[in-house]
């Protein structure tokens, strides 16, 4: 017998890790359980973190006082900003990270994290009471207590690998997939469905000829992921590289696809459309004659590379072939084949906000079981279910972002109203607050809230509140102070000459006048880049950023008016059957969620809100 | 939360709140927040409340559009809990039409059906038995107004918008790609293309914009059919309504035999009324030809008029109308005719008389319930503001993101105006589309690594 906790985790990817974290951090008493301590931290894919969108989340998940964004520095080896030349709601950050030290830096958080303890054993099964989660049973068949449980194996459930025509069951090349539970969740309720996705085969960079490739160093001035780091935590920086496909290439692949898998039928999951194999990509785009490949480093004490762009399931000998037709790829040794994975998902659909499945109480998911994609979409989902798991123990009420608030608010939306048929990537264009939702203020998002749930601990408090007081003072002074016209140096710096008194912030205004000039003409003494940054964004977007808090005022009171989970949406007059339908199958927790179900016509929402109020006065009525 | 539950609108809507005639009074009602805002602009001041005052109805230019009565309630006593502010003017439809324009230029949006109710309803202000009534005025006010949506849009008004839209879609899906996928070699917004895009979007814009509003691509209202045997006194009653000779009326059955259309005024608002050959089978090919296109106006129609010979004995009146609920192609309203005759009585329906005019007031309200245009629902007129109201939202958001681009090089803020283009579009299409963008996105561009 162990123990009993409050929460346990199950899995140490990156969903389990800021889980277990985002738990403990609240106060309670958590156990991770992993398969293999190892492996804790381990970037099973591609070695970056972060990216349009993505990036996005990391930074919210940090604001929340997550550890993506911290190890993101402390392993990072290249840094670049995404979109820079765009407007700063759709900058995002990337970092490729060494995948030793990204390890390193997670496993000595989860490590030193108080009320967090770590345990390696395969879960078996699961201990279910009626309809509520008591804890697990392991491998050794040991029981384990606990009033939540938050299960992050996603990775590959009930994985099978091809390569070619030849396939077998596995996870991650190399590891075995956590099949007893699958096969134990398989038998409950859940609902599954089967999603698909490949790597590239990895090549020992030693054996590349980088002479006549594109270099892409990272940028300067260094961008950093958390709002707690500097440029100083990063490691040693190296640069990536370019390549491309060619007619060769291409036909070399087109020559193997009666011995793909994919072409062959042989693959019955969904893919990612956005991340398409490379046989994909020349079958569906014939007439592109060359497709852009970034080498990835792995890592700096290691030669292997991540050719991004060429993930692959046709057989051994076509890999090797085509790999060597790509320049500088001439003489390149492979290192692990390319290969396509089918693995298992449940509905989420299934899942409340706070990613509490909705058969079993207690019971949270979080990750790629969930049928997402991406180590910071998992960690996410990560951060929501321990600190929803861990409020369940506390009997708190559940918190979740909304839309509006979150990137994270949107994929949870997303997946448990719209489900997924492909694995969930986010993107920008998902958010449809993106004005507002921007990498750079997550922590004025989110930190506050952070606070009052627990999870941010103090410094970054202080951090954040000195950024927040710097904000206001500059603000301040950039509003009261006026310039008249022939003032000599505004003139100089607008080229133009003034017409009437300003303000320093209707200067601001202007797109030509950016801050970093104009604090300068007037000798304003702020040094602090980020604050600089804020109050520039806020005043350039001011007007969008109004327009989108209007309309979420606007929708606030019905967007959060709950619909209650017993609801029998055939007793609602004039709603159609297929109205009702799709509101049975999904269960939307507020009228909002509801609103966002494809098919669900305003006029149905009405309906739905006359329905409520009837039946509440009803309600009334009686106890009067 | 308050027992009471939140207040449930945060925004301020409007409409036309009685049947929009010429010469008659018409109301525009307004309810919400913004009530002393609007009536600030509008009427110069807010007036007191539950006082009538006589006011003018100013412009954003000052100049006055009409007066009238102000009359202003504040929440929660009012009928629908919110501050409402109800203006009654004597101008007809066109001049409503500008009122409407005005206090949706201040903020305001146009009612759905049904809406005012509801937020009645919601705000405690009706009882619980009206909930039902509420629920019926929401789904048949939705198809009453899709129905007068698809009337004020001919064919190639719905076809412009649609194209519209899928062009729109089109740049969307460029302007997102550059975005998302900025190493995809695919830098949309720094070429010139979406600049000719942009203008082209902005040129059909502004066309539909005046087209609609000249009225050209609009129908001229409902049409309504008139049905009935040989000599029921079909054409008889359609010279009755027009108070012309349109059409032949003889003793002879089978007078008519081709379509014979008019425009017939009820109270200020023009419908196409359209008489037809009687139903019956000949041998006489040209009237077997009537009786088709008879039946064929009459699947086009809003509504059918079945009229019914009273001076026939009932047995036959009863199968006629049988025949005729067999023939007619939409929802009727049964006229029984000749009711002066001696020994004339109605089987059923509106008794009337073509030849001395009894009874026609009672058919003339009973054709406008029918027809959603005595105020209880949503006429083709407030669906017109609407989309014309939609059009040029969907016009100033293009202009705006053009201009972010151009000048600020602001793709993201080109990216959010394109947006809203596209759902002011949607609102006149009412199908709104899953943001499938990515779908598009990913089918257009190879995209990914
Ligand atoms: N007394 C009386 N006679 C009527 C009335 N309405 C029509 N009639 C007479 O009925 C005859 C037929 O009238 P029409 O209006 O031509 O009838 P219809 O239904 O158009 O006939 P077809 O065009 O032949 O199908 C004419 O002689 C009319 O004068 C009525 O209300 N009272
Ligand atoms: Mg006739």
């Amino acid at each position: 017998m162990h123990a009993d906790v409050d929460v346990i985790v199950v899995g140490g990817g990156h969903a389990g890790t800021e889980a277990a974290l985002a738990a403990a951090r609240t106060g309670a008493r958590t156990l991770l359980l992993t398969q293999n301590i190892e492996t804790l931290g381990q970037m099973s894919c591609n070695p970056a973190i972060g990216g349009i969108g993505k990036s996005h989340l990391v930074r919210e998940v940090d604001a929340l006082g997550g550890a993506m964004a911290l190890a993101a520095d402390q392993a990072g080896i290249h840094f670049r900003i995404l979109n820079s030349r765009k407007g700063p709601a759709v900058r995002a950050t990337r970092a490729q990270a060494d995948r030793q030290l990204y390890k390193a830096a997670i496993r000595h958080m989860l490590e030193n994290q108080a009320g967090l303890s770590i345990f390696q054993q395969a879960v078996e099964d699961l201990i279910i009471e009626g309809d509520e989660i008591r804890g697990v049973v392991t491998h050794m068949g040991l029981e384990i207590r606990a009033k939540s449980v938050v299960l992050t194996v996603g990775t590959f459930l009930g994985g099978i690998v091809h390569v070619g025509m030849d396939s077998h069951p596995g996870g991650r090349m190399g590891d075995a997939p956590s099949n007893a539970l699958a096969d134990r969740l398989r038998e409950m309720q859940f609902a599954v469905d089967r999603l698909k996705t490949g790597t590239p085969p990895r090549i020992d960079g030693s054996t590349i000829d980088y002479e006549d490739l594109e270099s892409q160093p990272g940028d300067e001035p260094r961008p950093v992921m958390s709002y707690l780091s500097g440029p100083e935590d990063h490691p040693e920086q190296v640069s990536c590289h370019i390549t491309h496909t060619n007619e060769r290439t291409h036909e070399i692949i087109r020559a193997g696809l009666d011995r793909s898998p994919l072409y062959a039928g042989v693959i019955e999951g969904v893919g990612p459309r956005y991340c398409p194999s490379i046989e994909d990509k020349v079958v569906r785009f014939a007439d592109k004659s060359s497709h852009q490949i970034f080498i990835e480093p792995e890592g700096l004490q290691t030669n292997e590379i991540y050719p991004n762009g060429i993930s692959t399931s046709l057989p051994y000998d076509v890999q090797v072939e085509l790999v060597r037709s790509i320049k500088g790829f001439e003489n390149a040794h492979i290192t692990r084949p390319g290969y396509a994975i089918e693995y298992d998902f449940f509905e989420p659909r299934e899942l409340c906000p706070s990613l509490e499945t909705k058969h079993v109480k207690g019971l949270f998911f979080a990750g790629q079981i969930n049928g997402t994609t991406g180590y910071e979409e998992a960690a996410a989902q990560g951060l929501i279910a321990g600190l929803n798991a861990a409020r369940r123990v506390q009997g708190k009420d559940f918190w979740a972002p909304k839309r509006n608030e979150a990137y994270i608010g949107v994929l949870i939306d997303d997946l448990i109203t719209l489900g997924t048929r492909e694995p969930y990537r986010m993107f920008t264009s998902r958010a449809e607050y993106r004005l507002t939702l921007r990498q750079d203020n997550a922590d004025r998002r989110l930190t506050e809230m952070g606070r009052e749930l627990g999870l941010v601990d103090d410094r970054r408090w202080r951090r954040y509140s000195e950024k927040c007081e710097q904000i206001e003072s500059l603000e301040g002074e950039l509003s009261q102070r006026f310039v008249l016209p022939g003032d000599n140096d505004i003139e100089v710096m607008l080229g133009q000459a003034l017409s009437r008194e300003n303000t320093l912030i209707d200067l601001l205004k202007r797109p030509e006048v950016n801050i970093t000039d104009l604090v300068g003409v007037v000798s304003i003494a702020f040094t602090d880049t980020e604050v600089l940054e804020q109050v520039e964004i806020d005043c350039k977007y001011e007007g969008y950023i109004a327009r989108q808090t209007e309309e979420i005022a606007r929708i606030k009171a019905h967007q959060e008016m709950p619909l209650p989970q017993s609801l029998d949406y055939t007793e609602v007059k004039g709603l159609s059957n297929e109205v009702v339908q799709k509101l049975d199958q999904v269960r939307p927790a507020t009228l909002g969620q509801a609103s966002r179900i494809s098919g669900v016509t305003p006029a149905a929402i009405s309906l739905l809100m006359i329905f409520l109020k009837k039946t509440k006065k009803g309600s009334l009525q009686k106890t009067a | 939360m308050s027992s009471d539950g939140p207040s449930y609108s945060q925004d301020t809507i409007a409409a036309v709140a009685t049947a929009p005639g010429r010469g008659g009074v018409g109301i525009v009602r307004v309810s919400g927040p913004g009530i002393s805002t609007i009536a600030r602009s509008v009427i110069g001041h807010l007036p007191k409340p539950r006082y009538a005052s006589l006011v003018r109805f100013l412009g954003d230019d000052g100049t006055a559009l009409d007066q009238g009565l102000a009359l202003y309630f504040k929440g929660p006593d009012s009928f629908t809990g919110e501050d409402v502010l109800e203006l009654q003017g004597h101008g007809g439809p066109v001049v409503l039409d500008m009122l409407l324009k005005r206090i949706v230029g201040l903020g305001a949006r146009i009612a759905e059906p049904g809406e005012f109710s509801k937020r009645a309803f919601l705000n405690d202000k009706l009882d619980l038995t009206q909930a039902e009534a509420i629920a019926d005025l929401i789904s048949s006010g939705t198809a009453q107004a899709a129905r007068s949506a698809m009337r004020s849009l001919e064919g190639r008004f719905s076809d412009l918008i649609a194209e519209l839209l899928a062009t729109v879609i089109e740049v969307r899906v460029f302007v997102e790609a550059a975005i998302d996928f900025p190493d995809e070699e695919v830098d949309y917004l720094g070429d010139d293309r979406v600049e000719k895009q942009l203008s082209d979007i902005r040129r059909r814009l502004k066309d539909v914009i005046s087209e609609a509003n000249l009225g050209a691509l609009l129908s001229e209202g409902a049409s309504v059919v008139l049905l009935g045997k040989p000599n029921a006194g079909k054409s008889s009653l359609m010279n009755r309504l027009t108070g012309r000779e349109t059409s032949i009326v003889t003793h002879i059955p089978g007078t008519t035999r081709d379509i014979v259309g008019d425009i017939f005024q009820l109270d200020g608002i023009p419908l196409r009324l359209i008489d037809t050959a009687g139903i019956r089978r000949t041998g006489d090919a040209i009237e077997t030809e009537g009786v088709r296109r008879a039946v064929a106006a009459s699947e086009q129609a809003d509504l059918v008029i079945a009229v019914v010979d009273a001076s026939l004995d009932k047995p036959q009146q009863k199968l006629d109308l049988e025949e005729l609920e067999a023939a007619s192609g939409a929802g009727m309203v049964i006229v029984s005719n000749k009711i002066d005759l001696a020994g004339a009585g109605a089987y059923e329906g509106i008794a009337v008389s073509a030849k001395t005019g009894e009874g026609m007031e009672a058919l003339k309200t009973n054709l406008k319930k029918h027809l959603g245009v005595d105020g209880s629902t949503e006429s083709g007129f407030t669906a017109r503001t609407r989309h014309v109201n939609a059009l040029e939202q969907a016009l100033a958001a293009v202009d705006k993101g053009h201009g972010e681009l151009t000048r600020n090089g602001a793709g993201e803020l080109l990216a959010e105006e394109l947006r809203f283009c596209q759902r002011h579009l949607e609102e006149i299409t009412g199908e709104f589309s899953a943001d499938d963008l990515l779908g598009e996105i990913f089918s257009t561009f190879c995209i990914g690594k």
